[in-house]
């Protein structure tokens, strides 16, 4: 289910100078580039790090998406593409970036 | 839907009617190596008038310990020089006494048990709410400080009211029953002079049958113990008035 995004309001008071939005930007983008060429470990630090702090700074979607990769981790299951995929989504959604296809 | 941040002027502000008990100006310590996060716990917390040391890494945790006497620490467990739960362990060998915090993505029942048993008095799992992490400090820091664990340390021993243990240096001290009910309330008192009666009502019920020289013979052998373990502490009689149980640093003053 879809989280419902958090106000402006409420970004501006969690991330006043827009550093956590920054570090998404870069997360997005290495994501991106990780799910090409596979890195897993990489990937993993990013994710489990998404899992602990987006939902912090009201990225509630981005966050839930991350703790069910990160969980998927943990137990040592394989990692859906999709998943990822969901992922970028929904950083590409919260971010206001153009919408790539999955 | 809107978050619920406790929106008022600037984060930190909000909810502060909550939190009016709330001792001010505490130094705490945030060990977490995700810097966004670090630097919304120093900001909320600074907020609330705390003094706020931000570390990211293990072993600098365990320097700032050594050297500062801080209210609360907050402790993420995925450290990047080791495990949280290991540096709680750490600082809790090493005698420090101040309430922590552990902060981890771990959402399972069973990590939760194995922070709190490490020695940790709260666990919050991330992602947090802000106004939760606020509250939950505030309640740390409003425990009176002999209930802010049931471990009590003096000098380089931990006194464990709930493992019935006295550890020196990391290591258990083996007493009987009744001396390590008489070091439980020394330390409780540590500083301070317990009167005779006072140990005899802590030590004996009423039936029991309490000589003369009950607690002299109790006190004797407690000192004896600590001294043969090693406890850097020192155990002062002032006849007729009672005793007191010191770090060897104060009684040498």
């Amino acid at each position: 289910m879809r989280q419902p995004a958090p106000s402006v309001a409420d970004l501006n008071l969690l991330d006043p100078d827009g550093t956590f939005r920054t570090r998404l930007e870069a997360d997005r983008r290495t994501i991106a580039h990780l799910s090409d060429t596979g890195n897993l470990g990489e990937l993993k630090r990013i994710v489990h790090g998404l899992a602990g702090a987006a939902g912090t700074f009201g990225y509630g979607e981005i966050g839930g998406i991350a703790i069910e990769i990160d969980d998927a981790f943990v137990a040592g299951e394989a990692i859906a593409r999709t998943d990822i995929a969901r992922l970028l989504t929904a950083l590409e959604l919260a971010l206001g970036t153009p919408e790539k296809s999955a | 839907m809107t978050l619920d941040l406790g929106r008022a002027e600037g984060n930190a502000a909000a909810g502060k009617d909550h939190l009016r008990d709330a001792p001010s100006q505490a130094r705490i310590l945030v060990v977490e190596d995700d810097d966004n996060i670090a630097a919304l716990l120093g900001r909320e917390l600074r907020g609330l008038g705390h003094t706020v040391d931000l570390v990211r890494y293990a072993e600098d945790a365990l320097f700032a310990a050594r050297g500062n006497d801080y209210a609360l620490m907050i402790v993420d467990l995925g450290l990047p020089d080791g495990d949280g739960l290991d540096l709680v362990r750490e600082l809790r060998r090493r005698t420090v006494e101040a309430p922590i915090l552990m902060l981890t993505a771990r959402r399972r029942v069973e990590d939760r048990v194995i922070g709190l048993s490490s020695g940790a008095d709260d666990y919050l799992v991330k992602p947090f709410a802000v106004p939760e992490v606020r509250a939950r400090v505030t309640a740390l820091l409003r425990r009176p400080s002999r209930l802010r664990g049931h471990r009590i340390a003096v000098a380089n021993m931990v006194v464990d009211s709930d493992a019935l243990e006295a550890v020196v240096d990391g290591v258990s001290l083996a007493l009987p029953r009744k001396q390590f009910q008489l070091l439980e309330l020394l330390a409780r008192r540590k500083n301070h002079m317990t009167p005779k009666r006072m140990i005899e009502e802590a030590l004996y019920g009423f039936d029991d049958d309490v000589t003369a020289n009950s607690i002299e013979a109790q006190i004797s052998k407690l000192r004896r113990a600590l001294k043969a373990a090693g406890a850097g502490v020192s155990l002062e009689t002032r006849r007729g008035i009672g005793y007191r149980l010191l770090g060897a640093n104060q009684a040498a003053n």
